[in-house]
């Protein structure tokens, strides 16, 4: 009985040991592996570096410049990606991007297709950063797969807006998305491709919505402030609010009135965008009222009424004299906030 | 007669350790699965092109970073200056001085040209007052608040109202950072759409690792025996336990060393509890109870990716009040929330992570104890056998440094790599001594806090601190 377990006990502790040497034997070849990996990657990097910069920055032609194995595409992907960082010429850049397609357009579309997940980011990752149009229809395909994960999913449309693709608004419509996920696919299109979401807004879900009136809040695009305003005056809430807030970004309304209406809004965020509007487009109406709003009950919209009143020309002179004739405290203390904004 | 009594008594407790044994080296190997499939599916992944995007100011949202200091003198200029140097769009700096009695002030002052300015706090969590606040002259986002001493938790909440921004990182002194340190653990916020309110990254081992400024030169391994093995712990506690957490949002621990918290859910839950030597894990148990009673979906998460290096203790005398002290936090915030336990309101919070910390972290380490004392006896009083006792003995070592050395395992999956085939070798031959000196020495240490906390002893330990940077 006793020597059963003792056995029993033996056999585990000995399968447990050798479990505990292969994964030593394991680590360490791995990295002995990695560490050569590396020197290999490093010394073709130092090989070919001048000629690469003379490719891209001079134009001149290439030979000899191999690709074939793992190792040099890998030098090759980071040597370039070290550059498309620093670069700034369109020329450049189209050289840049020729040179990646030539040499690693069969490895990526490869990579796109590996079992490896990792592999396959990376890949989009690149393809992106060299802008390698070429593999635009390995992308789309991309897309379509059922099984692709969220994070490919995304990177996938950000590489289609990027590319500028004409189908995106399809491929966007079908897939449901955060607001954060589309203001960053939205915010890489240009102006036409962008103005067929605006387009289509009243038939979109609420985050587009939020994403398509930030974007134009982001770019300040005072192109699109008829169809903000109009957006402003026949929606509510959420929407209404975000409109009223790319308004105020964009620094121009054609008529002031609805807007100081706002100032007495019972929303406390209407109030606050309202103020902030009054502020950047420097509408002296709005003062008094802003003034008013120096002791409104919530910290957000009186630190809102101190910062549009300071944007007026003769701001600090308004500030100054409420904190010498305010009877209210919060009033003051914003007031004399604004006044020492900075040092 | 005694002696069957004693021989029931022995293979009941023999059974009952076993028992837990085996409940604990389940719940360990399922957590390792769940970190090797996560880790193993991210690895090689380009994490420089994964930040990149969040660089852009659109999309990041700003970050304060507070510092609270109590006479750091000697470290505080580095550790701003590494802050200063942080790659992310938009942050600002918050030192709050809590009441220091050396040159604390008047070095930043100094360094820093700052001046006194007017501003109004906005005061959302009770504090003691403050003194006087400055903001450089040079650099208009590092401000330095004066306060009152009220310890580090009332300092964090001064940092708190007067903060400025959405989010806030709470930083020890004597952390730092890597410069992609906000973007790693402001992805998850931003990338969930702010599902996620708070973050924690992977925090490793300054000790033996070259630095300068504030910058990490070159990483290594330290000669000292304590110190090498801390680090075989932190690989084990940040990429087993915490991944595996993290991933059912069970996570009930978010490193005082570094964490980006949400302003917003942080003031709702009453800030930093200044009472208690675990101020870190128990907001961020307070902050769950909170999200669970107001039923709403939120998580916590933990990003794998090192953010942030630490000192850590290189002698017994001060790794032993450390111990003691994480230990009596961890039991007061388990206390202080045990309404939590097995509550059905609370969920898996309740039922999977209150019972892990209460069972496997706290209890853990009293029932080692008890069981070493168990082997002693046994040998005088009879009842085991020396050879299942060495045995049993040889079964716990070899799983001890199974799981270590699947946590180097994960590291070498993860991003930072120890350079040199003979780290892995030095970590690997540690690790396997580790049942016969370490283990015992750091549960009797968590013993003696649980005695501690018995007595009412409330003192904190001094930290002493060599200094990393040079």
């Amino acid at each position: 009985m006793i020597n059963q377990d003792i056995l029993f006990l033996a056999i585990i502790t000995l399968s447990l040991m050798c479990l505990l040497f292969l994964l030593l034997l394991y680590l360490t070849i791995r990295k002995a592996k990695e560490i050569k990996k590396r020197r290999e990657i490093e010394d073709y990097k130092n090989k070919i570096n001048t000629q690469i910069f003379s490719i891209i920055a001079e134009g001149k032609r290439y030979r000899g410049i191999g690709c074939e194995t793992a190792i040099k595409q890998k030098a090759m992907e980071e040597l370039l990606s070290r550059y498309v960082k620093i670069l700034e010429g369109e020329e450049e850049k189209e050289r840049l991007s020729d040179l990646a397609s030539d040499c690693l357009q069969g490895y990526y579309q490869k990579r796109l297709k590996s079992i490896r997940w990792s592999h396959r980011m990376n890949a989009l990752y690149h393809i992106e950063d060299f802008y390698m149009i070429k593999l635009l229809d390995e992308v789309v395909i991309l897309s379509k797969k059922k099984n692709i994960t969220h994070q490919e999913l995304i990177h996938v449309l950000r590489i289609l807006a990027t590319f500028q693709y004409n189908g995106l608004k399809e491929v966007l419509y079908y897939h449901d998305l955060s607001e954060y996920e589309y203001r960053s696919i939205l915010m890489r299109l240009n102006h036409d491709l962008f103005d067929q979401f605006v387009l289509s807004f009243h038939k979109s879900t609420s985050p587009l919505q939020y994403a398509i009136l930030d974007v134009i809040s982001l770019k300040k695009a005072i192109e699109y402030r008829f169809f903000t305003e109009n957006i402003f005056m026949s929606y509510k809430g959420e929407v209404r609010l975000r409109a009223l807030k790319a308004l105020a970004e964009i620094g121009y309304v054609s008529n002031i009135e609805p807007y100081l209406h706002l100032l007495h809004s019972s929303s406390w965020q209407e109030r606050m965008v309202a103020a902030k509007l009054i502020g950047s487009i420097q509408e002296e109406k709005g003062i008094p009222r802003l003034i008013e709003l120096l002791h409104d009950q919530i910290w957000w919209v009186r630190s809102q009424a101190g910062q549009s009143i300071s944007q007026f020309p003769n701001g600090k002179a308004i500030l100054q004299s409420v904190l010498e004739t305010s009877k209210d405290t919060f009033a003051r203390d914003m007031a004399w906030d604004w006044l020492h904004k900075g040092v | 007669m005694l002696n069957v009594q004693w021989l029931d008594f022995v293979s009941v407790f023999a059974w009952f350790i076993a028992v837990y044994m085996v409940i604990v080296i389940v719940f360990y190997s399922v957590i390792l699965m769940i970190s090797m499939l996560q880790l193993r599916k991210e690895y090689q992944l380009d994490r420089i092109q994964a930040y990149e995007d969040y660089m852009d100011e659109f999309y990041t949202r700003p970050v304060s970073i507070l510092v609270p200091a109590y006479n750091e003198e000697a470290g505080i200029i580095q550790s701003v200056r590494s802050l200063l140097s942080l790659n992310y769009p938009t942050f600002e700096i918050i030192v709050v001085n809590d009441g220091s009695t050396d040159g604390t002030l008047e070095k930043m002052i100094d360094q820093y040209e700052m001046k006194e300015i007017s501003k109004v706090v906005r005061k959302q969590i009770n504090t003691k007052p403050i003194k006087t606040i400055y903001q450089s002259t040079i650099l208009s986002n590092l401000f330095l608040v004066d306060k009152e001493n009220g310890g580090k938790a009332d300092a964090l909440n001064v940092g708190l109202n007067f903060s400025h921004y959405p989010y806030f990182c709470s930083l020890d002194g004597d952390s730092v950072l890597e410069p992609d340190a906000f973007l790693k653990v402001m992805k998850p916020i931003i990338d969930s759409n702010e599902e996620v309110i708070a973050s924690g990254g992977s925090v490793r081992i300054a000790n033996g690792c070259e630095i300068k400024n504030g910058h990490i030169l070159k990483i290594g391994l330290s000669n000292n025996p304590l110190v090498i093995m801390q680090i075989i712990e932190y690989l084990r506690a940040f990429l087993m336990g915490r991944i595996g957490l993290s991933r059912h949002n069970l996570l009930l621990i978010i490193s005082g060393a570094f964490g980006v918290f949400s302003k917003h859910w942080t003031i709702e839950a009453g800030g930093y509890k200044t009472d208690t030597v675990g101020e870190d894990m128990e907001l961020v148990v307070r902050i769950h109870r909170l999200l669970k009673e107001k039923k709403v979906n939120k998580k916590i998460v933990y990003v794998p990716d090192p953010v942030c290096w630490t000192e850590v203790p290189e002698d017994m005398t001060i790794l032993r009040r450390q111990r003691r002290r994480w230990h009596r936090g961890l039991f007061e915030s388990l206390w202080t929330h045990r309404g939590l336990t097995f509550n059905p309101k609370y969920g898996s919070i309740g039922f999977i992570s209150f019972p892990y910390f209460w069972v496997v972290e706290f209890l853990g380490p009293i029932i080692e104890f008890l069981g070493y004392i168990f082997m002693v006896l046994c040998l005088f009083l009879g009842g085991v056998y020396i050879e299942f006792a060495i045995l049993l003995f040889l079964l716990s070592c070899l799983y001890g440094s199974l799981f270590s050395m699947a946590a180097v395992l994960l590291e070498e999956w993860s991003l930072t790599k120890y350079p040199k085939v003979t780290d892995i070798i030095k970590l690997f031959l540690y690790s396997l001594t580790e049942t016969i000196w370490y283990r015992p020495m750091t549960v009797f240490w968590r013993c003696e806090g649980v005695w501690q906390m018995l007595v009412g002893d409330k003192s904190w330990g001094e930290m002493k601190r060599k200094g990393v940077s040079k």
